[in-house]
This record gives C-alpha cells, sequence and structure tokens, in this order.
C-alpha cells in the first residue's frame, strides 16, 4: 500500500496544483509540501521487500531510494527556485506527474512497464517544454515546438527499441541455437540504441542541445536530472535482470565503450569551439553524460561505482548550472541586447555556481565531479592506455571549454569600471549627469538555494567517503557484477 | 493457398498512412488499421475468448485494442477538425496578434500556391516498396513471432510507421508514424509473450501499452494543435523556416 502512495499521491497532488496553477505561489507551496511528505514515506518504505501487485513485483532496492530521495531533494530546489525564476504556468503539476511516474520506474520491476513509463515520463515532460507562464501576452516559441516534437519523436521510438528488445529477450534462452549469431548481441545492440538516445550520447544527442537551448532552464533541469539518471537507473536494473546479456557480448561491450568514449571526446571537443553559453553547457553534460555511461559500459565494481557516483554529481551539477543560468539571464537592470562579459561581477552568486557547476562536471577538485573521474579512469586505466588517453583528452578539452565560457562571459571586467569616468564639461555641475544606476541585486531565496548546492558539491568532493560507502554496499548487491 | 484479407486490411491500411497526406484519409486509415489489427488478434487466438459479441466469441484484449483505437482516431480526427478555432487569444498583445494574422496569410498563400504534385508521392511509394521487400524477407530470416503472418505484420507495421516518419511533411503524419510504430510493438508483445514458452501476458504491461497509445495521439494532438495556433499549419518545412 505505501508503494501503490508513493505513485499516487503526487498525482492527485498534481491535480490539485494544476486547478490552483495560476496561483503560482499557493502551487509551489503545495509542490514543496508534496516532496516533504514523499521523501518521509520513502524513508519508510522497507528496502529489498518485494509485494506482488497484479502480477507486477515492486520492490526498492537500496541504491533507488538513495536515487529517489535524492530525485525529491532536487524536485524540492526547483519549486524553491520556480519561486522567482521564469516557468511555465503548468511547471508544478507535470512535475509532480513526472516524479508519481519516476518513482514508479524505481518501485516497479517488470521490464515491459519500465519501458513504457519511461516513455510516459518524456511524453509528459513535452508539455513543459511548450508551455508558457500564466497570463503570457507572446505566443509559443516555433524553437520550442520543433524541440517538444524532436524529443517526443525519438523517445517514443527509444521506447519501442526497448520495448522489441525486452520481447526479444523475453523469448530468448541461451545457446539454443548454437549454429546462429547469438541474439544476445541483436537485443544488446537494440537495448544500446535506445538508451543511448534517452542519454543523449552522441550522435544520439541532438534533442538536448536543443532542449537546453530553447527550454526553460527549469524545465533543462528536470529533463536531464530526473529522466535522464533514471533512464541510467533503468539500465542498471535491465543488466541486473538479464545478466546472460552481458556474458553473451563481450565483444558487443567493446563498441558500446566505444561509443561511450566517442562521446567524451565529442563533447569536450565541441565546447571548446565559439557557441553560445548554453550551447556551451550542454556540450559539457554531453561530455559528462559519457563519462558516466563508460564507467557503466566498463562493467567492472570500480567504473560502476563511478558511473552511479557521477550520475549523482550529474544530477546535483545540473541543477547549479540551470539554477545559475536562469539567474544570469535575468533582465539586470542594463540595457538589454548587449552581450555582457562580466556576468560574474554583476551577479556573484549566479556566477560562482556556474562556475562551480561547470567544474564540476568536467571532473576537478575540489568538486563532487572529481571522484568519479577517478574511479571512471582507473577503470578505463584497467583496460590499458588506449581507452584511458581519449577520456583524459575529452576532460582536457571539456575544461578549456568551461575556460573559454568562462572568459568570454564571467570574468570580464566590469562596465562600469570598463568606462572610464569623463571629466565635467564647461559650465557642468555632478548634479546635471544622470544619477548611478543601482542595480538589483540576486534574488535572496535563489541565491540562498545556489549556495546550498555549491556548498553540497563541495561538500561531497571534500569527503565524499559517505557517499562511496552507500554505492559500494548498493554495488555488493548487485548480482551481474558479481557474475562477471 | 488461404487469403488472410485481415493480414493484407493491415497491411493497405499501413500503406495509405504511408502514402497520403490528407488527414481526412490517413485518421479514418488507421481507424480500419486498429479494426484490422484487432480482428487479426482474434483470429490467431493468442488469448483464449472470453466474452460473446453478436454471435462471436471475442476476448476482453480484443475489444480493449479496439476501443483504443476509436479513442486514438478520434482524438486525432476531432483535433483536425477543430483546427480552425482560435485559442487563448486574450491574452495576445498587439505584435502577438499581428504575427498570427502574418502567419495566416502566410498558411494561405503556401496552400494557394502548393498544387497537387505527383512527385510529392514518389519517395513515400518507394518507401512502402522497400517495407514491403523487408517485411517479407525479415520473417524468413529472423522469424520471432509464433507465424509468418505475425512477423510479416509487425514487421510491416513497424518499418511503415519508422518510414512514415522519415518521410512526414507535416506534425499528424509524424504522429500517425508513431502510434503504427505502437501498434507493431503491441502485435509483437502479444503474440511472442503469449507463447508457451515465454513468460506470459500480464494485464498491467497490456493496460499501459492502450493507455500509451492515447496518451501518444494526445500529445501530438496537443503538438499539433500549438503548431496550428502559431502558424495556421502544420508543415514541417514552415516550423523549421520560421526558426
Amino acid at each position: 500500500m505505501i508503494y501503490l502512495l508513493l505513485i499516487l499521491f503526487p498525482v492527485t497532488m498534481a491535480l490539485s496544483s494544476f486547478v490552483l496553477r495560476r496561483r503560482t505561489g499557493l502551487a509551489i507551496f503545495i509542490a514543496l509540501g508534496t516532496v516533504l511528505t514523499m521523501l518521509l514515506i520513502a524513508t519508510r518504505i522497507p528496502l529489498d521487500n518485494p509485494t506482488i501487485l497484479l502480477g507486477v513485483p515492486l520492490t526498492l532496492s537500496p541504491l533507488n531510494r538513495a536515487f529517489m530521495l535524492l530525485f525529491l531533494a532536487i524536485s524540492g530546489f526547483t519549486f524553491v527556485a520556480a519561486w522567482h525564476l521564469p516557468h511555465g504556468e503548468n511547471f508544478v503539476p507535470i512535475t509532480l506527474l513526472i516524479l508519481a511516474q519516476v518513482c514508479a520506474v524505481l518501485l516497479l520491476q517488470n521490464p515491459f512497464i519500465l519501458a513504457l513509463l519511461l516513455v510516459a515520463t518524456s511524453l509528459t515532460a513535452v508539455l513543459a517544454i511548450v508551455d508558457l507562464p500564466a497570463g503570457a501576452s507572446s505566443l509559443v516559441g516555433t524553437r520550442a515546438i520543433a524541440t517538444a516534437l524532436k524529443y517526443l519523436v525519438l523517445m517514443v521510438v527509444a521506447g519501442m527499441l526497448m520495448y522489441i528488445g525486452f520481447v526479444l529477450n523475453d523469448i530468448y534462452r541461451p545457446g539454443e541455437l548454437p549454429d546462429r549469431i547469438s541474439p544476445a548481441r541483436f537485443i544488446l545492440a537494440l537495448l544500446a540504441v535506445s538508451f543511448a538516445l534517452r542519454l543523449a550520447l552522441i550522435p544520439f544527442h541532438t534533442w538536448l542541445t536543443d532542449l537546453v537551448d530553447y527550454a526553460e532552464p527549469l524545465v533543462s533541469t528536470l529533463i536531464i536530472t530526473l529522466l535522464n539518471t533514471t533512464s541510467l537507473l533503468a539500465l542498471i536494473l535491465v543488466f541486473q535482470s538479464f545478466p546472460t546479456l552481458l556474458l553473451e557480448s563481450e565483444g558487443a561491450l567493446g563498441v558500446v565503450r566505444l561509443g561511450a568514449i566517442v562521446s567524451v571526446l565529442l563533447g569536450g571537443w565541441l565546447a571548446v569551439g565559439p557557441t553560445t553559453l548554453r550551447r556551451t553547457l550542454a556540450y559539457l553534460i554531453l561530455y559528462n553524460g559519457g563519462m558516466v555511461f563508460y564507467g557503466l559500459a566498463s562493467l567492472t565494481t570500480l567504473g560502476l561505482a563511478g558511473a552511479i557516483f557521477g550520475a549523482l554529481n550529474q544530477t546535483l551539477a545540473v541543477t547549479l548550472l540551470f539554477v545559475s543560468l536562469a539567474l544570469l539571464e535575468r533582465p539586470d537592470g542594463r540595457p538589454p541586447g548587449v552581450l555582457r562579459r562580466d556576468l560574474l561581477r554583476r551577479w556573484p552568486v549566479a556566477g560562482a555556481g556556474l562556475l562551480a557547476g561547470g567544474l564540476a562536471l568536467v571532473g576537478l577538485p575540489p568538486l563532487n565531479g572529481a571522484m568519479s573521474h577517478l574511479l571512471i579512469y582507473q577503470a578505463a586505466a584497467e583496460r590499458g592506455w588506449i581507452e584511458l588517453l581519449p577520456l583524459l583528452a575529452g576532460t582536457l578539452l571539456a575544461g578549456l571549454g568551461l575556460a573559454r565560457v568562462a572568459a568570454a562571459r564571467l570574468l570580464g571586467p566590469g562596465e562600469e569600471a570598463a568606462t572610464a569616468a569623463e571629466p565635467l564639461m564647461l559650465g557642468e555641475t555632478e548634479l546635471d549627469r544622470p544619477a548611478r544606476r543601482r542595480l538589483e541585486p540576486e534574488p535572496r531565496s535563489t541565491a540562498v538555494l545556489t549556495m546550498l548546492l555549491l556548498g553540497i558539491c563541495l561538500a561531497i568532493g571534500l569527503y565524499p567517503q559517505p557517499i562511496l560507502a552507500t554505492i559500494d554496499e548498493a554495488i555488493r548487491g548487485l548480482a551481474f557484477i558479481r557474475a562477471l | 493457398m488461404q487469403i488472410n484479407w485481415l493480414l493484407i486490411g493491415i497491411g493497405a491500411t499501413a500503406a495509405v498512412v504511408l502514402l497520403f497526406r490528407d488527414w481526412r484519409l490517413t485518421v479514418p486509415a488507421l481507424l480500419l488499421n486498429y479494426v484490422a489489427l484487432a480482428l487479426f488478434l482474434a483470429q490467431q487466438r493468442f488469448v483464449e475468448p472470453d466474452l460473446t459479441l453478436l454471435g462471436f466469441g471475442l476476448s476482453t484484449l480484443v475489444l480493449v485494442k479496439l476501443i483504443t483505437g476509436v479513442a486514438v482516431s478520434l482524438i486525432l480526427a476531432l483535433t483536425a477538425l477543430t483546427f480552425s478555432r482560435e485559442y487563448g487569444l486574450e491574452n495576445l498583445d498587439e505584435f502577438g496578434l499581428a504575427e498570427l494574422r502574418r502567419a495566416a496569410r502566410a498558411a494561405q498563400r503556401q496552400r494557394a500556391t502548393t498544387p497537387f504534385q505527383l512527385s510529392d508521392y514518389v519517395i513515400p511509394f518507394w518507401a512502402g516498396v522497400l517495407a514491403l521487400l523487408a517485411s517479407l524477407t525479415l520473417p524468413r530470416i529472423y522469424p520471432i513471432g509464433p507465424s509468418l503472418a505475425v512477423d510479416f505484420a509487425w514487421y510491416w507495421l513497424a518499418l511503415t510507421g519508422l518510414l512514415t516518419i522519415a518521410t512526414a511533411s507535416d506534425v499528424l503524419k509524424i504522429g500517425l508514424g508513431l502510434l503504427l510504430g505502437a501498434s507493431a510493438i503491441d502485435l509483437l508483445y502479444t503474440a511472442v509473450v503469449s507463447a508457451p514458452l515465454a513468460s506470459g501476458l500480464n494485464v498491467v504491461p497490456l493496460a499501459l501499452l492502450s493507455l500509451f497509445n492515447v496518451l501518444l495521439a494526445l500529445a501530438i494532438a496537443y503538438l499539433a494543435g500549438l503548431l496550428y495556433g502559431r502558424l495556421k499549419t502544420l508543415e514541417l518545412n514552415e516550423l523549421y523556416k520560421a526558426r
């Protein structure tokens, strides 16, 4: 019953907040209450205690519970951020609906249901992409519609490939047809493409770059943190449920790792090129997604620990990045239409948040990404220099990309300092001159949220041992790692 | 050799969806496709009949598929029918209204200057031929389902769905392609998982599959409505031109 509560409670609260969607403050307040209640319920659920509902097993593993709590916390952060940052009229109900679906994915252990629920989360997210603020006097942008359409098509195709893979796996018996090519490789290929589409690995990444470019930052946060990370957990569940797929496809896994390496390298390389702030962030996320996927595909204890830790770090870093980005993009009281280069001076908290989020994605100490990157490098080193070097090169390129965007947009001299004070003209007094501009500071609640996220990233980076111990404990319970 | 008319029905209706552009043809074809597919499932008896309807023994599963097909087609047809209505104009400022008027004029001009061209159907036609060849060959090379008929049906639906998306010129057509693909996995799941050696059909995935079809139709209808409200056309080239 408590399992169902975790799924159905946010659905009912989503309906309530939909009714109250025009009263933003009240809707956010309801959503925060819902998230807190769900956090309480999630901590009460007994671990690894399966229950059968309509023939479908429901259970919560320690790993899934850790991520469920993280998703709930991230949703809470986005609701707080929504108080001051731009978001659509239906952002709160859509987020609650997605939370319900994500909880269902983490609880239900049937692969067919998993595939359909993952598609359902994406269908719900489409609504958020094309959502306009309450009472908006403008039309939905054509770019936002095109982004939503692309995302919808790719996610449905990914869901179908996943479903076909699961159906084939249902009738596949190892060693049944020794004279033919093993269907395990075909099934693994279907699943690999499907998850590559969902996780936006290069060359299946275009939906993510469009999303970051044209959707509201809070919507991007929701999709990249909740939906992509859930897909990664679903992939771990697939490996756990069908270890024979991995045992029979050693060579095919090499191709999957190669795909991840290509994603790391190209993500880093694209980040170096001259492009917009948003696009650079998208490439950094692609790079980090490739690293996480490599850790998972390495199928070693170290790699898997790095991947799970990396997914957790990515969730935090992406939230920090997009909350900071949304703050940086607010009208800042200066004339619009000018490309500012002093964003760190103008918005110190948001600028620092953006830099820290970027550094966490690149995996530089003392931020949280460093340890997960180190674990993934170690897993790559076990396979030899040929796999480690491209990962290091990708990191170097991503770091250069971050440095480029920081130099171009964040670290420039302040506008006031750049324009030298002109001397008074003949007959002119100080009173004749226009008054000095008083620029608004960052909204307090969002600044506090940014600093809190930054503090969490820093704390995890400096003291990762408790999280690593939890991940190690969770990995020990995974049968496929023991089998390999 | 006995002709399986239901299989021909599935093939022909999916081909209509792939070839034609007008929603007045493609949406009814999709409805007929759902009907043919439901009757095909009844004919193959993947699930034992548990209902009697007009003297015919049917399983509840077939009835659910029929209802899903009707719901999906109704959603798409009603969306297409109500495109002439305007929504949410009360909040728009003068710039937004002027933009809408400009879009309406552009769409009207485009409709007036784009006559029927046979060349528009060349790519979908050859794509259909390719899909037919593949659907006839793949069941022999890579049989998955319990019979050739089932394999042909799901391969054909999946390939026509994919090619409909690839050759689509408007949003509604993309939706139709996705729905054909959804029908393919629905058929594959029902046929394969109900086999004696498989894990067996479960009511929750079956219910979710039907729900997924309906949600997909709703999402496509919503996006189509938004696009029409913005550009007064469903054409994808206008959407990308506007970027």
